[in-house]
């Protein structure tokens, strides 16, 4: 299907001379049929290979809160208060969500239902960014198309429907903000540029109202409300100013502001927060600037009047910028957030906020990924971006300063290379674009390649008045090709163009692969290889939680790992003590100080959360390596945050600085919740034939401590490969009944010991899972 | 209750009690006979008033007759009495004369009938129940010799009552009796306490959604929620003790469902999705199921899912002309006796079905139909009917077949195609209408004078191009012409190429005249355009004087070298001005 697009894009190239307006439009429109078509398509690996069913962790609850929405509407959905999450604190939703994604499926659901189309609020959740990322290709074909040309326009859709940075995050089933957040980003800046190119107040609307679509979907918003101002302040600069850029820049500034602030999650922030402020700082520059040229129009007679201009214009500058800081320290306009500024200091986070540099998607990002994610285009980029500062524009500096910015964030956070992957295949478009009207044209002297230029520019207007001679022509052009004239031979340009075809064609094939191995796994089921080649689905995660749903109490509280958190909520439909929006420290503090204590102490803060089960991920009988164990040094390290006294990292790693669970670990490591609840009942285990019993195949050791009790614990339910284990605390015991106790626990031991004499034999026929799992989301 | 039905008495009854399921079985097979004067229409069979309550199912046959054509007989509920319990009246075939006997075979289905104790167990412990009936057959006659054979399911009773006597067991059956001559309604409870480890799977709530389409296809769903209704588990559950697979006696790990053989697009999933462990088998008169839920069912766990099948509707739907019957099972096989606590069936008939009559099977007497539903799915316009029945306690003696009797009319079929066919054709025309209406607020004549400026760039540009080749195929014939020499072609072709040039150039001014009355910047820039074209031509005449001198031999091939040279430079830097004009458009 991609194969088709690039050639036929080729095509276009070299018959934009000879063909008719119409045909092209219609070879444009099929291109970007095909186009959308096979970006929706790529996206599908994991429903094919799997099921449709909803991916990861942040996306449940993005899915638990849309079908909250479509069962109880809007409002509803707006005012609810959540108590499956964060316990005893819960958590009001409609104010700290971004609503976009729910509105836009919600609407979807709506309108099927109103056409009595049956369809289940899952579907569209699953296939909703599949479907976004083909509107995506579109609004790319569209801003490229201003940006240079219709051709690099298909070529830049192509890419961005395939490119791996942007299907990593679109796949169905990755039913995250980004999923619709890319395509308003892209389209916002596509009638950014349009409505610069007319200084019309109608795209400026429009710009602000997509720009308003954007801040109800993603966090994200605030790049757009950066890059805006800092392009119209570079065009002020370069003095590019104009009456367009004037008009467009303050409709969409008031406009953007007033409709942002509509958005419960955002509410006052584009006036209070330092992120913003850039902006507003723009605005009132650009007011005082516009005013400046209004009276250098009219006083043009005297004289140094420019001089004085030029001060006035510096000191205002200065004078908003000494505002903003002194607002800032009088508390008005609040400082720069600890995420934001991770993005400047990258130490920053790992200093002050472990729990952001504990998930893995907000690593810098290794150089290997970026071509990993971009293979092609990352160096074809920097061409396009030369030519475009080779002939320079207004809109072109905007383009520019976007591959500026985002380049430099994507190299911060790993997250953010969603964000750089649309600017690198506008970019590359270019470039590719540019090369080819070269050498994939029929006629590439100077001169004549000069008239192309202005030939398909005079092909965007519709008016085929005289086409009658066009036939004749292409024939003529055909004939052109002088020796003298021309450098090129066709030769050189036939092998140029196979080239080119060549690497597109890698770059699909690398596309589908990554797109199919690396970012199409729903990691809520696990595929393992038996040993004759055929696969075997691990769906402990699934088990564990239905599980949980159905055989718990309807209020029973769940303590786990913040990672979960969503999870549960979503699949076992029970209460959570912190979960994936790890807005208070604290509490997940507490969570991983429990479990970092010893039985005794952890039993004192599950009571007083009024915990009564404990989930643990433990990946040591088939090699799952993104379990709790592998995560747990993050959990001491944020409980030491809080509770400094109480928890040191240093008590967890042995003599040699090490963190192990064999027999060289830390007694506090082995007497600790944790370790406990992983390994319960392990060191019974045969793992492997060729090993002792208790042997961990995630960390391939032998475990230290084994056959211990739990005093305040009882095993629940543990999944078929152990992936998940539940756990139930034990209610405090009754005082009167002592004696019964004493009895039965007298009794349960004889059993035990009975039991001993026959606790040999390996589990049979158990899958092996491949180690480490999908690089960007296992958190570690 | 006529007075005649006294007379007749039980000569042999021989009770065969099943308890290896959850649901004890009793297969009651009695002969009686008949000793008044009139004849006898009916048999009654009684249960115990302590019973009344767990009799989930009583059927009867006729025994030892042609065993082929063993109908069910017409069996209706009597009132029930405190002291004597439910009167279940039997029809017989024909009437019983005076002194003739005949063998029924009674079978009766109890359910919740089976007490556990204890009723937590923890999970390598093994479920005991306490089953109480009765050691006699408990009719409203007398019996004469009567004897009743237990089935167990292992051969391990904890306590059985050793009386009356005679009481044998071996392995596992325990037989009570034979007696004789028991008089009517006597009690002599029994209780037997044994270990049952058979499932106890239990449907607490079942809804079975039914939608035909007669496009062929029936589709058919079944939600639901089942539970383990044996000992509860206490206490902690042990993945490891449970791989060992020593000691997980009560637990219900996978369950087998059949399926229509016709039976396709099978899906077995639940609320979070599908569930993975499940295997189809293909046999030739069914399909069967291993269902194995996503965890072990121990004593009180629930699970909950759904499954779902196509199956061609020509097995199952039948017609006439417009007269519709839909002929199939009410409810299915779940699994081996199965308990159906509470059953919902929902059966969605097309759009456009009028004169629907519902008609269960002769002998489901317990069904209850409430009001039609509407459910609107793809297309719909005024809403499918359906049809919804409720059961309590549905076993597998209650799989049977339902029928459906309706009208429809067959040009109905058209309906959803049109549907789809109209409103396409509505938008186009739509679509087409819309394109054809100017909405701009200012209807200026600016904008058409823009876009007859812009024609003429066009035009321009077009002319151009062809302008550009003319000049390229002069340059070429002139360097054949300094190769071969041949004057009159090269006469020949530069004369058509001129007059070529000269057309284009008055098609110039054309455009300059047109454009005039529109745009005067357009206007000079063409005209600018124009100068340039007529020095090129001058040159271009220059050129091939000089050629033509050389080829005569009149000047120097050096200086006529520098001289085309110099030429050359002039001709490329106008075609560079011309391309900025063209370009500044």
């Amino acid at each position: 299907m991609t194969t088709v697009n690039d050639n036929s894009s080729e095509y276009i190239t070299n018959s934009s001379s000879s063909s008719s307006a119409g045909l092209k439009s219609l070879i444009t429109v099929i291109i970007l049929i095909c186009v959308c078509i096979s970006g929706f398509i790529s996206r599908l690996f994991s429903i094919i290979r799997f099921e449709s069913v909803i991916h990861e962790f942040d996306p449940w609850f993005n899915y638990r809160s849309t079908v909250y929405m479509t069962d109880n509407g809007f409002y509803n959905f707006l005012n609810w208060f959540d108590d499956l999450a964060w316990y005893p604190l819960g958590r009001i939703v409609g104010g700290t969500v971004f609503p976009g994604l729910m509105v836009t499926s919600g609407a979807i659901h709506w309108f099927f239902h109103m056409i009595n189309i049956p369809i289940h609020i899952r579907e569209i959740c699953v296939f909703l960014a599949p479907i976004f990322s083909g509107l995506t290709a579109l609004a790319t074909y569209l801003l490229t198309k201003e940006l240079w040309s219709k051709r690099a326009g298909l070529f830049a859709a192509a890419f961005i429907a395939i490119a791996p940075g942007y299907s990593s995050r679109s796949v169905a089933g990755s039913y995250d903000n980004e999923a619709i957040a890319i395509f308003a980003l892209i389209f916002t800046y596509y009638l950014w540029i349009r409505s610069i190119k007319t200084g019309s107040i109608f795209w400026s609307s429009c710009t602000a109202l997509s720009y308003f679509y954007m801040v109800s979907a993603w966090g994200g918003y605030v790049f757009i409300i950066n890059l805006i101002p800092v392009h119209v302040g570079f065009l002020l600069l370069l003095g590019r100013y104009s009456l367009r850029l004037y008009v467009s820049y303050s409709i969409f500034y008031i406009l953007g502001l007033i409709l942002s602030m509509q958005i419960p999650f955002v509410g006052f922030q584009p006036v209070r927060t330092s992120e913003h402020m850039i902006a507003a700082g723009i605005f009132i520059l650009l007011q005082a600037y516009t005013f400046f040229d209004y009276l250098y129009n009219k006083l043009r007679y005297v004289r140094n009047i420019e001089t004085i201009f030029f001060n006035l214009s510096v000191i205002i500058s200065i004078i908003v910028f000494a505002i903003v800081v002194l607002l800032t320290y009088t508390g008005y306009i609040a400082p720069w957030s600890g995420r934001f500024y991770s993005l400047w200091d990258t130490s920053y986070a790992a200093k002050h906020i472990p729990i952001i540099i504990s998930v893995s998607e907000h690593q810098p990002t290794t150089w290997t990924s970026f071509f990993f994610d971009l293979h092609l285009l990352i160096c074809l980029y920097p061409v396009g971006a030369w030519f475009c500062v080779k002939d320079l524009n207004d809109e072109r500096v905007f383009i520019l300063l976007y591959a500026v910015f985002a380049s430099y964030f994507a190299g911060v956070m790993i997250r953010l290379m969603l964000t750089l992957t649309p600017c690198v295949c506008i970019l590359a478009a270019i470039a590719l674009s540019k090369t080819l009207d070269y050498y994939a044209d029929a006629e590439s002297s100077e001169m004549v390649s000069n008239f192309d230029d202005s030939v398909s520019i005079c092909d965007e207007t519709e008016n085929d008045e005289n086409n009658q001679d066009l036939d004749n022509n292409a024939e003529n052009i055909d004939e052109t090709d002088d020796d003298d004239q021309n450098f090129l031979t066709s030769n050189i340009k036939i092998i140029v163009v196979t080239c080119i075809a060549m690497m597109l064609l890698l770059f699909i094939v690398h596309c589908t692969w990554i797109t199919a191995t690396a970012y199409s796994s729903p990691s809520i089921v696990l595929v393992s290889y038996n040993s004759d080649g055929t696969r075997a689905i691990v769906d402990d995660y699934r088990e564990a939680y239905y599980w949980l749903r159905q055989n718990t109490p309807e209020k029973a509280r769940i303590m786990s790992w913040w990672d979960y958190g969503y999870q549960i909520a979503g699949m076992s439909n029970r209460t959570v003590l912190v979960d994936n929006n790890t807005w208070n420290n604290s509490h997940i503090a507490l969570v991983g100080k429990a479990m970092a204590s010893n039985e005794t102490e952890a039993y004192k803060i599950m009571t007083m959360l009024d915990v009564d089960y404990i989930l643990v991920i433990f990946g040591g009988v088939i090699g799952f390596s993104g379990d709790d164990i592998n995560k747990f040094l993050w959990m001491v390290r944020i409980a030491e945050g809080e509770h400094p006294k109480d928890i040191k990292e240093k008590n967890y790693f042995n003599e040699n600085k090490e963190y192990r669970v064999d027999k060289s670990g830390s007694p506090i490591l082995f007497n600790c919740l944790m370790y406990k609840l992983c390994y319960y009942r392990f060191g019974e285990l045969y793992t492997d034939s060729a090993q002792p019993s208790g042997f961990d195949r995630t960390r391939s050791v032998e475990i230290g401590h084994k056959n211990f009790d739990l005093e305040h614990v009882e095993e629940a339910y543990t999944s078929a490969n152990w992936i998940v284990r539940i756990y139930r605390v034990k209610k405090l015991s009754n005082r009167f009944q002592a004696k019964d106790a004493l009895e039965k626990s007298t009794s349960s031991l004889s059993e035990e010991s009975f039991e001993k004499n026959h606790r040999k034999g390996v589990i049979l026929n158990k899958p092996h899972v491949k180690k480490g799992t999908k690089k960007s989301i296992h958190r570690t | 209750m006529g007075q005649e039905q006294e007379h007749l008495v039980n000569t042999k009854v021989e009770r065969t009690l099943d308890l290896v399921s959850h649901l004890p079985k009793e297969i009651i097979s009695v002969t009686f006979e008949n000793r008044g004067t009139k004849s006898a229409r009916y048999y009654d069979y009684c249960v115990e008033p302590q019973h009344v309550n767990d009799v989930g199912y009583v059927g009867a046959i006729v025994r030892g007759k042609n065993s082929g054509d063993q109908t069910n007989l017409p069996i209706k509920q009597e009132t029930t009495d405190k002291t004597k319990g439910t009167i279940y009246r039997i029809e017989l075939p024909n009437d019983l004369r005076s002194s003739q006997t005949i063998t029924l075979e009674i079978e009766v289905v109890h359910i919740n009938a089976l007490r556990l104790l204890p009723t937590e167990i923890v999970q390598h412990e093994r479920q005991l129940v306490l089953y109480k009936t009765n050691a006699y057959y408990y009719s409203k006659y007398s019996t004469q010799t009567q004897k009743t054979i237990v089935t167990l399911p292992t051969d391990r009773a904890e306590s059985y009552t050793q009386a009356p006597k005679p009481v044998a067991k071996n392995e596992q059956t325990i037989t009570y009796g034979p007696y004789e001559n028991v008089a009517a309604l006597t009690r002599n409870e029994i209780s037997l306490h044994y270990e049952n480890n058979n499932p106890f799977l239990t449907v607490n709530n079942m809804k079975r959604w039914i939608e035909v389409s007669h496009w062929g296809n029936i589709a058919v769903e079944e939600t639901i929620e089942m539970y383990h209704s044996g000992a509860k588990l206490k206490g902690p559950f042990s993945r490891l003790d449970f791989q060992r697979q020593q000691n997980s006696y009560s637990a219900v790990k996978t369950f087998k469902t059949s399926l229509p053989a016709a039976a396709k697009d099978i899906y077995y999933r639940d609320e979070i999705g599908n569930v993975s462990t499940s295997s189809v088998r293909e046999m030739h008169d069914q399909v069967e199921i291993e269902i194995r839920p996503r965890f072990p069912l121990y004593g009180g766990w629930n699970t909950y899912y759904v499954l779902g099948y196509n199956v061609p509707s020509y097995q199952y739907l039948f017609n006439k002309g417009n007269q519709y019957v839909l002929k199939m099972r009410l409810i299915d096989h779940v699994y081996d006796d199965q308990l159906l606590e509470q059953v919902t069936i929902k059966i969605v008939l097309p759009e456009y079905v009028h004169n629907i009559e519902f008609y269960p099977s002769m002998h489901d007497t317990d069904i209850k139909r409430l009001r039609n539903e509407k459910h609107y799915t793809y297309l719909d316009t005024i809403g499918r009917s359906v049809i919804v029945i409720t059961k309590r306690n549905a076993l597998f003696q209650h799989i049977q077949d339902f029928e459906i009797h309706y009208t429809f009319d067959k040009i109905m079929l058209l309906h959803e195609p049109m549907l789809i066919i109209f409103s396409l054709f509505g938008l186009f025309c739509f679509v087409i209408i819309l394109n054809r209406l100017n909405f701009s607020i200012n209807h200026e004549e600016n904008n058409e004078i823009r876009i007859r400026i812009k024609g003429i760039w066009n035009q321009l540009m077009e002319h151009n191009i062809k302008r550009t080749s003319f000049y390229q195929k002069l340059d070429e014939l002139l360097n054949t012409f300094k190769t071969n020499k041949d004057l009159k072609i090269y006469n020949e072709q530069r004369k058509k190429f001129e007059n070529e040039l000269k057309r284009i150039e008055q098609n110039f001014n054309n455009l300059q005249t047109k454009i005039k009355a529109d745009s005067v910047e357009t206007a000079e820039k063409i005209a600018e355009f124009q100068q340039l074209d007529a020095e090129q031509r001058k040159i271009t005449q220059l050129l091939c004087g000089n050629t033509e001198k050389l080829v005569n031999g009149k000047i120097k091939k050096q200086a006529h070298g520098d001289e085309e040279q110099n030429l050359r430079l002039k001709i490329r830097d106008i075609n560079t001005r011309i391309s900025t004009i063209l370009n500044q458009y």
